[in-house]
């Protein structure tokens, strides 16, 4: 028995590792992917004034952080029972499309697309956004320029481009000027240009990849995401869940999460495995992000990114391949800039009702103590990587008493495991494993461009770091802490 | 070339982040430096040998963590402690106010959609004991605090530092960039960030909100009071309340409240909230705020 490892998978957000166990005929008797980092945010937000967790949870990931700005948000709106005015509602959904825009296009750009444009068996050194800055300069600055995009509107709506803190319960603290709206706009349009070229890049590259893209990472899943009508919506709506064959299975509200979304805990891990819990683990297994989203939706009703869908559907259906995570995350980087157009052509964005206010005194801790009241918010939001629930519970001065974060990787969790350990049996045989293969392994978990910081957040310890070696009958003969 | 490694210890990658977030400017950058190591962004697996500056970002909260900063320290020239986290502990130190196993209670045995559990019991993670800053553990030849750092920052250090050069870094709070006016008003109430409609031209401790600029060190523009929200100290604190062993965090915002609004300091500090979150919310694993007679953190953090 030989173990095999690849440490630290790289070019993915956060610390992880592969492991495949060789047995002693050369064939794989198992693997896994490992998640390595763990900090403790559920838990350290108790006691919090749960106004301050829009501000605390963005630092629950510095890509996605808006996301999470925004879930957090929501939550308190709920808990304060506040109704976000149509302006502030336009301007979250805004701050959210410049994620958008940063997110998918760091990692179509800088993490997954070395793998496709320079291949997967291409020298390591190199094989990242530099060498592609060397190698192919107009493609890489065009990468630079998209994102530079998104993080500019996060940062004129949000504040800041890294953990903006203008979203608060009720609405947003501050507006923008017709000058940043015109400003934007512009901006905005660039955007679509400059996708458009990167549109033109990959669209070959997943022709060339095809085998690539029917081999790697197998996996048959029902997916996860929120929908209004059918429509593509990341801001807000309810979740649909659909089954192998994409007839929908259940739709529900926020609130309603825990009658439908259950966690697993496997001794081998500490990064917990979400399932639908009506149906059990691991037949419930589902994922969620840009390739559960567009097999979820019906329609995107933008022209340039709803001709891709069009064409994108016509041709994989209802998709299961992983490395189609790629085209699915490149199509909704087209969405996200054609929608931050419409939204900033329209001028009600730089109209000035922000934010409602509490209609009464807030209760004092002490008034709270004497008080049996409790309050609850759940705000569940289309992170860029899928499905985010924050479900806060509060006593009646709304200081938390319970957090529970349901985040987006987790839920792709067992199926990148599933995907990794069925894509090694098929293809490693013998002790001796090619860079480039290993390399492919990796490129599995890339797909589903894994948040790792996000996906840790929930535990205070150290990693996971342990490999366990089974025998040909499946028994557990040894474990190594690494 | 002068070879540059990153390094995300406990952390978010915001940091990292905000070093790509120098966009084109990165590009220049490279022309005169090399990143040989970089996880998040590149594959090589082993921290090479020879590096000139490594920026280690994210707090240390395991023995990997420590590992990794330990090699780090020994493979490089100059190590940078980048970040909130990597200097004070940052947001992550707030684990401190309670106990690793009532953390991993929250998340295996007693959580609303987890079905309960034993802990992955088959490993024992060597976990710290608490949150630590980077130079808890190793030499740091530079503190870069900020959450992340501004990429303006970020720039102005880097270049100077690839040019063997003393970068020259701003040192004031928070309060100096702040737009707000700052005056004098009577009043009796201490306001939740949520309470009330404040006024945009006016400092917020002047009108009653907790504000942490004055303690606050101030590279990053005073973003969030020209948003319209208070400082939440995510810079760190301010040279002076760093330097001044009676100078705290907690005490600096209550003696400037207390000023503006001629209430008594023990009236102010009656009324302040969650002390944890809001006061102390970036520094709780920082041994340098802890130690200070005046500070709070000892009583707030269970050990």
């Amino acid at each position: 028995m030989k173990n095999i490892e690849i440490s630290p998978v790289s070019r993915i957000e956060g610390h992880a590792k592969i492991t495949v166990q060789v047995d002693d005929s050369g064939n794989v008797a198992d693997a896994h992917f490992h998640v390595m980092e763990i900090r403790g945010f559920e838990k350290f937000l108790e006691g919090a004034a749960v106004e301050e967790a829009p501000r605390i949870t963005p630092r629950i990931c510095g890509i996605c952080q808006t996301a999470h700005h925004l879930a957090a948000a929501k939550a308190t709106d709920m808990v304060f029972g506040l109704e976000v005015p149509e302006t502030a509602k336009k301007l979250r959904e805004l701050m959210l499309l410049g994620q958008y825009i940063h997110s998918h296009s760091l990692h179509f750009y800088f993490l997954g697309a070395p793998d496709l444009v320079l291949g997967p068996e291409s020298d390591p050194a190199l094989r990242n956004v530099v060498g592609i800055l060397k190698s192919n300069p107009d493609l890489a600055m065009m990468a630079i320029k998209t994102r530079k995009i998104g993080q500019m509107i996060t940062g004129v709506v949000g504040g800041k481009p890294i953990s903006p803190v203008t979203a608060i319960p009720g609405g947003q603290s501050r507006g923008i000027t017709s000058e940043q709206q015109a400003d934007l706009l512009a901006q905005s349009k660039e955007a679509i240009t400059l996708i458009e070229q990167g549109v033109e890049v990959a669209k070959p590259l997943f022709e060339q990849y095809a085998e690539a893209i029917q081999s790697l990472g197998p996996v048959e899943s029902h997916f996860g995401g929120i929908t209004k009508g059918g429509t593509i919506e990341f801001y807000d709506g309810p979740a649909k869940i659909i089954d192998k064959s994409g007839n929908q299975v259940y739709e529900f509200a926020a609130a309603d999460y825990l009658d439908y979304i259950e966690e697993k805990v496997q001794p081998w891990s500490y990064l917990k495995f979400p399932y639908l819990k009506q149906i059990g683990f691991p037949d419930g297994n589902y994922r969620v992000g840009p390739l559960a989203r567009l097999n979820v939706i019906d329609t995107i009703p933008t022209e340039k990114a709803g001709a891709l869908y069009g064409e994108y559907k016509d041709k994989y259906g209802v998709a299961q391949n992983a490395l189609l995570y790629h085209y699915a995350r490149l199509i909704e980087l087209m969405y996200a800039a054609e929608r931050a157009v419409q939204l900033l052509e329209d001028d009600s964005i730089t109209g000035t009702d922000l934010r409602q206010h509490l209609s009464e005194p807030l209760m004092t801790k002490d008034e709270a103590k004497e008080s049996s009241e409790t309050r609850r918010g759940v705000g569940m939001i289309e992170a860029t990587r899928g499905i985010l629930i924050h479900d806060y519970e509060t006593d009646a001065a709304g200081f938390i008493n319970r957090a529970n974060l349901i985040v987006s990787t987790g839920q792709n969790n067992l199926s990148m495991d599933i995907g990794v350990r069925e894509t090694a049996k098929q293809m490693i045989h013998g002790e001796d494993v090619a860079e480039g293969l290993k390399n492919q392994l990796e490129m599995i978990v890339r797909a589903y461009d894994p948040c790792l910081s996000c996906a840790t957040h929930a535990i205070d310890g150290s990693s996971p770091l342990e490999v366990d070696i089974y025998d040909s009958e499946g028994q557990l003969l040894k474990k190594h802490l690494l | 070339m002068v070879k540059i490694a990153l390094e995300a210890l406990a952390s978010c990658s915001g940091c990292e982040i905000s070093i790509l977030d120098l966009h084109e400017d990165l590009v220049k950058l490279l022309d005169q430096a090399e990143i040989v190591y970089a996880p998040i962004i590149m594959d090589v697996k082993e921290v090479p040998e020879d590096i000139d500056i490594a920026i280690v970002s994210g707090s240390v909260r395991n023995a990997e963590n420590k590992e990794r900063l330990e090699e780090l320290r020994e493979k490089s020239k100059y190590l940078i402690a980048y970040g909130t986290c990597a200097c004070y502990g940052g947001i992550t130190g707030m684990a401190d106010l309670y106990t690793s196993e009532e953390v991993t209670s929250r998340t295996y045995t007693d959580n609303p959609s987890t079905e309960p559990a034993e802990l992955p019991n088959e490993v024992v993670p060597e976990l710290l004991s608490i949150v630590h800053p980077a130079a808890d553990f190793t030499f740091i030849d530079g503190f870069i605090p900020g959450c992340p750092p501004k990429e303006q920052l970020t720039h102005d250090i880097l270049i100077p530092l690839i040019n063997d050069e003393a970068p020259d870094v701003p040192k004031k709070s928070v309060c100096a960039d702040c737009q707000r006016e700052m005056e004098h008003v009577e009043f009796d109430k201490i306001h939740r960030r949520i309470e009330g409609d404040p006024d945009p031209g006016k400092c917020f401790l002047s009108q009653g909100y907790v504000c942490l600029g004055s303690v606050t060190l101030g590279r990053c523009g005073a973003l969030c009071t020209s948003a319209g929200i208070p400082c939440h100290g995510c810079g760190g604190p301010a040279l002076d309340v760093l330097r001044e062993p009676s100078h705290d965090i907690y005490n600096g915002v209550i003696k400037r409240i207390s000023h503006l609004s001629k209430m008594p300091e023990k009236d102010v500090e009656k009324q302040l909230y969650d002390i944890g979150h809001v006061i102390y919310g970036f520094v709780i694993g920082s041994t340098t705020m802890e130690d200070k007679q005046v500070s709070l953190i000892p009583q707030l953090v269970k050990k």
